[in-house]
C-alpha cells in the first residue's frame, strides 16, 4: 500500500506546483492592487451583487477575507473535482484501475493510498499557497497600515483545507457511485455552485437563513472577523466529518464496484429472470 | 476439486441489468496446462478473467483459485496471479523501468531484475523510454513482460499478442511454453486460433456467456469432422455423393475435398463406385472446428 501511496504522491507533484505557484500569483495580484484600488472600492461596496457572491470590499481585511479567503478556495476546488473525479472514475476510464485491481492488494487499501495521497497533495498546496501569500502581505504591509499579520492570512487560509478534504471526498465518493468521470465531476461542480450560492442567499435574504447549514462554505468563515477571532473549532469539525462520513461512504462504493463496467448502480449485478 | 485444479468456477453468472456477461459458467483449469478460452467479441471471455481476479463481482456463483474463493479471499488469490487485460491502459508518462518497479513493488515479492532483463531483451525493449512514447506494440511488449516478469503461479493473458509483429508473437507463445515447463499454469484468450493450436492444450468455447465446450486441442481436432480429398477415377456428378453428415467443400476436377462429420462408411461405399485413386486426410485447424461451431450455433439458434 505504502508503494501505491508513494506513486501517486510522485504522480501529483508536477500539479501540486502549478496550483500553487498560479494561487499564490492570483493572491499576491490581489493583495497587490489593494492599495490603489481601495477609494474606488469604497463606492462599490454596497452593490448587491458583491454580496451575491459573498464580496464585502469596504476595508483591507475585509477585501482580503472576500476576495483572498474565498477564491483560493473556490479555485482550488477545481483542482479538488479534477483530481477526486479523476482519481477512480477517470483512472477506471482510462483502464489503469484493472491493473491495479488486479494487484494483490485489498481495495480498501487502494482506496486509502488515492485518498490519502490527493488529500496530501491538496494540503501541500494549501500550505505553500498561505506562505506564498502571507509573503506577499508581509511585503505590501511595508508601504500601508493592515491590521492582518502574516500569520493571521496563513492561519485563514489553511482554514479552508477542511472544506477541500470535504470536496475531494464527496468527488471521491461519486467517482465510485456514479457511472464515469463526466457524470461525476458534474455533479460535484453543480453540488460546489450551489453550495456556494445557498450561503450567500442565505445571509442576504433573513427568511432564507436556514438553508445555509446545507451549504459547505457555511462552516468556512470569508468574512474579516476571521482574521480576529479565528477559524471556529466547530466548523472544522463539522468539514472534517463531512469528510469523514464521504470516505467512508466512497469507500463502501468502491468495495461493491465492478470495475470496468461503468454502469449505473442500480445496473450493475441484477439478476434477469 | 483437487490439489492440481487451478481454477475452478462454478455456475458462474453475471449479469448488467439485463443484459447477460455470462451464464452458469463451470470449467476448471488444471496445474500446468495451458488454457485456451475461446470465443467471439462479446461472448463473456474477458467477463470471465475479470471475475476470476474479482474486478467483477458475480452475481451469481462462484470462482475458485488455488482453492480459494476469489470474492472473498481476493488479495491471497490474487498474490498468485499476473494478469494481462484485453485493453491494456499504461501511466504514459512513467517509463518502462519505472512501470516495471511500481508493479514489482506492489506484487509484494520482489522483482527477479535478471529475468525481467532477459524478458526486455528477447522483446526487444528500451525500458528507459518514457511509455507514451513507445508505439502501440511496444506498449503490448511492456504488458506482456509486465505479466511474466513476476513468475507467478497462474498468469491470465487476454489477447497477450494483439499487435505485436510476428517475431514478438513468437517470443510470445515461447514464454507461454516456457511458464507450462516451469510447471505453472496459463489461462490464455485469443483470437488467434492458430497460436492457440500451437500452445494450448485444452479450450474452453464461450458464445453467448455460455459455455459451449471444452476439450483438448488435440482430441476437438481429431473428433469434429474429417477432411478427406478424394481423387475419383472418374468424376461423380454434383450431387452423385450428397448425403446426411457429409458436405462437399470443392472440387478441382476429378479430385474432391469433403467435410465428413458422420456417415463416412456410406461415402466410401459410394466413392468406390467412381473409381478411387487416392485419400488424403487433410488436418483440421482449431480455426475450422472453431467457425464450424459458430456456424452451427447460429443456425441452431434460427431453428429455435
Amino acid at each position: 500500500m505504502i508503494n501505491l501511496f508513494k506513486h501517486e504522491i510522485k504522480s501529483r507533484w508536477i500539479a501540486v506546483l502549478c496550483w500553487s505557484v498560479g494561487l499564490i500569483f492570483f493572491g499576491a495580484f490581489y493583495i497587490s492592487i489593494f492599495p490603489g484600488l481601495f477609494e474606488q472600492l469604497q463606492s462599490l461596496k454596497d452593490l448587491t451583487i458583491y454580496k451575491i457572491v459573498g464580496m464585502y470590499l469596504g476595508s483591507m481585511e475585509g477585501y482580503i477575507a472576500s476576495v483572498i479567503l474565498a477564491y483560493i478556495p473556490l479555485l482550488l476546488s477545481i483542482y479538488c473535482i479534477t483530481a477526486s473525479t479523476s482519481t477512480l472514475a477517470g483512472e477506471e476510464e482510462s483502464g489503469t484501475l484493472e491493473l491495479l485491481v488486479a494487484m494483490p492488494l485489498s481495495r480498501v487499501q487502494i482506496f486509502s493510498a488515492k485518498a490519502a495521497a490527493l488529500s496530501i497533495a491538496v494540503s501541500l498546496i494549501m500550505v505553500l499557497t498561505s506562505v506564498g501569500n502571507s509573503a506577499a502581505l508581509s511585503i505590501i504591509k511595508i508601504n500601508s497600515s493592515i491590521n492582518i499579520s502574516p500569520f493571521d492570512l496563513f492561519a485563514a487560509l489553511m482554514s479552508s483545507l477542511p472544506l477541500a478534504l470535504g470536496l475531494i471526498m464527496i468527488g471521491l465518493f461519486l467517482g465510485a457511485l456514479l457511472p464515469n468521470r463526466r457524470n461525476s465531476a458534474a455533479v460535484v461542480t453543480i453540488f460546489l455552485i450551489t453550495s456556494f450560492f445557498i450561503k450567500n442567499i442565505a445571509e442576504m435574504v433573513q427568511s432564507l437563513e436556514p438553508i445555509k447549514y446545507f451549504s459547505l462554505f457555511n462552516y468556512y468563515n470569508t468574512t474579516a472577523t476571521i482574521f480576529t477571532q479565528g477559524p471556529r473549532l466547530s466548523d472544522i469539525a463539522i468539514l472534517l466529518g463531512v469528510a469523514a462520513v464521504f470516505f467512508i461512504l466512497a469507500l463502501i462504493c468502491f468495495n461493491k464496484r465492478n470495475i470496468t463496467v461503468g454502469a449505473w448502480s442500480w445496473q450493475r449485478g441484477k439478476m434477469r429472470n | 476439486m483437487n490439489s492440481k485444479t487451478i481454477i475452478q468456477t462454478r455456475n458462474l453468472s453475471v449479469y448488467y441489468g439485463t443484459h447477460r456477461g455470462i451464464k452458469d459458467i463451470n470449467l476448471s483449469v488444471q496445474k500446468g496446462e495451458i488454457f485456451g478460452f475461446l470465443g467471439p467479441n462479446g461472448a463473456g471471455k474477458t467477463t470471465t478473467q475479470r471475475v476470476i481476479l474479482d474486478i467483477i463481482h458475480p452475481t451469481k456463483g462462484s470462482a475458485f483459485v488455488f482453492g480459494l474463493d476469489s470474492r472473498k479471499d481476493g488479495i491471497a488469490v490474487r498474490r498468485h496471479i499476473s494478469y494481462l487485460p484485453g485493453e491494456l491502459s499504461l501511466y504514459p508518462s512513467m517509463r518502462a523501468s519505472s512501470f516495471f518497479d511500481l508493479l514489482g513493488s506492489l506484487q509484494n515479492n520482489g522483482l527477479n531484475k535478471s529475468y525481467l532483463r532477459q524478458l526486455l531483451e528477447r522483446l526487444e525493449l528500451d525500458p528507459n523510454r518514457k511509455i507514451k512514447e513507445h508505439s502501440h506494440g511496444n506498449k503490448q511488449k511492456i504488458g506482456v513482460a509486465a505479466a511474466f516478469m513476476g513468475e507467478k503461479d497462474l498468469i491470465i493473458l487476454d489477447e497477450p499478442t494483439i499487435g505485436l509483429d510476428p517475431l514478438a508473437q513468437q517470443t510470445v507463445l515461447e514464454l507461454v511454453q516456457e511458464v507450462k515447463e516451469d510447471g505453472r499454469t496459463v489461462f490464455f484468450s485469443s483470437h488467434n486460433l492458430k497460436e492457440v493450436q500451437e500452445v494450448c492444450d485444452r479450450v474452453g468455447i464461450i458464445q453467448n456467456g455460455e459455455l459451449i465446450k471444452t476439450e483438448k486441442v488435440e482430441t476437438l481436432t481429431k473428433q469434429q469432422f474429417k477432411r478427406l480429398e478424394i481423387t475419383f477415377r472418374k468424376e461423380p456428378s454434383p450431387d452423385a455423393l450428397a448425403m446426411k453428415g457429409v458436405k462437399e467443400i470443392s472440387r478441382d476436377g476429378n479430385q474432391i475435398l469433403f467435410e465428413v462429420a458422420e456417415g463416412l462408411d456410406q461415402l466410401m461405399e459410394k466413392a468406390v463406385t467412381y473409381g478411387v485413386i487416392d485419400i488424403e486426410n487433410k488436418a483440421v485447424s482449431l480455426e475450422e472446428i472453431f467457425l464450424a461451431f459458430y456456424g452451427r450455433s447460429k443456425k441452431e439458434a434460427k431453428n429455435d
